[in-house]
């Protein structure tokens, strides 16, 4: 997971104090409320937890997430309800006889006792559902199921809970009703209402972040759920910005691996039946025909090519500053994309530097934010590599990425004209979300002897044709000396 | 992240980016210092053959420096942003 958290070292300290499992500060939830919107490779989980503070100076609030949802959860935030400030979260450790991790996330005011606070956790889950049946005929249907924990993990008490499992449309299939809840509640545990499934209300949980919870009384439900639009996944991201200061431009190359995450084509391609769903309108959910891409704006001279060579099928729309915000571009691959099917292509543009670069005087240095990635709508993207080329000769280079990379390094790029080659800064993540397209920020210096480099190295090319001159012309070839 | 917040906000402050050569300038820049290149490489060719060959290579090297300067302007020209 790209962790969306500030990492502070109070808490950090605080962790140290306090190492025992039990969280830093005594609290109780008296209410949680779970809303889980399904949908095609992403899940959007926000959880609501009203906390009542047990201590005085009670300031510091311990998630936790078990084992399979951690490792689905691509994007974490914390924010109190109605506020825009996320808050400050950390991770707090591990405890291996229940599986759970925890995370704490400081309040922005400490609270006194019985004090609340209404805390709101945003997480998107990331490979969570899949496709159910796994294959399907070109005119079939598409339906994914989704399974997960029934209760809220967390270290304190909860007076009240309630989750929601809101599909996308309200055509649900089917959907488990766990058994054996009547020690938290009297009534039926689950409810159908058009598109919302509801479990709950359960009352007075014990704290559920342990294992002597955890094993006998967790219980797992699983939503199958028709899905009306295709599952893209975006399996490999490799995005090239290059930073030209002699043409002042911004050149932006994507290479992305796409894929239809639906069930798989049962059978054959049929070009026929493909035709005539496109003519009558109905094309079936899980074929993915085209893609609209939103791309900044002012972009020129845009390049769309796969292995065989360049695509046609494509429409842009760029948009130009104020009135519009992005260009717009269509992208009809070479082929339409069936459940299991990839496709694989190049999508470039060139846009002015000016966009993106400022100068800073006092300091002399450049600072360029360049943006992460394309969104593709609704899509996990599985791997991204993002490379950022500098001017020829920068030097003093910094780069502060958004979120913290599973890996980054600098290494020298060599393109047209280099002498000793570029410094390009390679950024690594995995599982990133719609949520994640941020903007890397680098800050470089670029003397002007390193400016004039390049054209110093086409002139000794030049100098040295002209010296061959001068030596061939001092030369007598003749055959015959007069 | 409060660093990304603060250099983000530094980003959108400064003032944008202008290149030393305004890129408009580019194309015509070239064509000028090309033709002054190929001018120049001509003259070189007609030039008597001294001893000591100052004005041969007095004209060598203005030319290697304007046809330098106008083959980087081309390739930007060109749509190679160097």
């Amino acid at each position: 997971m790209v962790p969306h958290w500030r990492r502070r070292l109070p808490l950090l300290l605080l962790s140290l104090l306090c190492p025992s499992f039990a969280s830093a500060h005594s609290f109780e939830n008296t209410a949680i409320v779970r809303t889980i919107d399904l949908g095609g490779s992403l899940v959007h989980v926000t959880t609501t937890y009203a906390v009542k503070a047990l201590e005085d100076g009670a300031g510091v609030y311990t998630l936790a997430l078990a084992e399979r949802e951690l490792k689905r959860t691509s994007w974490l935030e914390a924010k109190i309800k109605g506020q825009q400030n996320i808050l400050a979260m950390e991770s707090a450790g591990f405890d291996g006889e229940s599986g759970v991790y925890l995370f704490s996330v400081e309040l922005p005011e400490t609270l006194r006792t019985n004090g609340t606070a209404n805390l709101v956790v945003e997480a998107i889950e990331t490979h969570a559902t899949y496709p159910w049946p796994e294959e399907a005929g070109q005119k079939d249907g598409q339906s994914l199921k989704y399974e997960t924990d029934l209760f809220v993990v967390s270290p304190y008490k909860t007076s009240v809970e309630r989750i929601k499992i809101k599909s996308p449309s309200p055509n649900i299939l089917s959907y488990s009703t766990p058994e054996g809840l009547d020690e938290f509640t009297m009534e039926i545990p689950v409810t159908k209402s058009g598109a919302t499934i509801t479990y709950g209300p359960f009352s007075n949980i014990p704290a559920t972040a342990d294992a002597t919870f955890l094993k006998p009384k967790q219980k797992e439900v699983a939503v199958h759920y028709n899905y009306d639009h295709p599952v893209i996944e975006v399996t490999e991201l490799k995005r090239s910005a290059e930073i030209s200061h002699w043409g002042a431009n911004l050149n932006i190359e994507d290479k992305i691996h796409l894929h239809n995450a639906g069930p798989k084509l049962k059978g054959h391609f049929s070009r026929l039946e493909h035709q005539a769903s496109t003519f009558l309108g109905r094309m079936p959910p899980h074929v993915l025909p085209s893609l609209t891409l939103h791309l900044p704006p002012n972009i020129r001279s845009p390049y769309y090519y796969d292995l065989i060579g360049n695509v046609s099928t494509s429409h842009l729309r760029v948009g130009h500053l104020p009135a519009q915000q992005s260009s717009l571009l269509e992208v009809r691959p070479r082929y339409p994309l069936m459940g299991g099917w990839n496709y694989s292509f190049t999508l470039g543009w060139d846009s002015p530097l000016a966009d993106y670069a400022g100068y800073d005087k006092s300091t002399g240095k450049y600072v360029i934010g360049v943006p992460l990635m394309t969104l593709v709508p609704g899509a996990v993207v599985g791997d991204a590599e993002v490379t950022i080329i500098l001017p020829e000769g920068a030097t003093d280079v910094d780069f502060f990425p958004p979120f913290t990379p599973i890996q980054s390094y600098v290494k020298t790029h060599v393109t047209y004209l280099d002498t000793v080659g570029r410094p390009a800064i390679i950024l690594e993540y995995k599982d990133l979300t719609t949520k994640h397209a941020g903007t890397v920020y680098v800050m470089y210096k670029v003397p002007l002897s390193a400016h004039l480099k390049k054209p110093l190295a086409v002139a000794t090319a030049f100098m040295g044709l002209f010296v061959l001159g001068f030596a061939v012309r001092r030369m007598d070839v003749r055959i015959q000396k007069k | 992240m409060s660093d990304h917040q603060a250099i983000a906000a530094r980003h959108a402050a400064l003032p944008a980016f202008s290149p030393s050569v305004p890129a408009g300038l580019l194309p015509y820049l070239a064509f000028l210092l090309l033709t002054a290149t190929f001018a120049l490489a001509f003259y070189f060719s007609t030039l008597p053959k001294d001893k000591i060959p100052i004005r041969e290579a007095a004209v060598a090297s203005l030319a290697s420096v304007l046809g330098g300067v106008g083959v980087v302007a081309l390739f930007c020209t060109a749509g190679v942003y160097l």
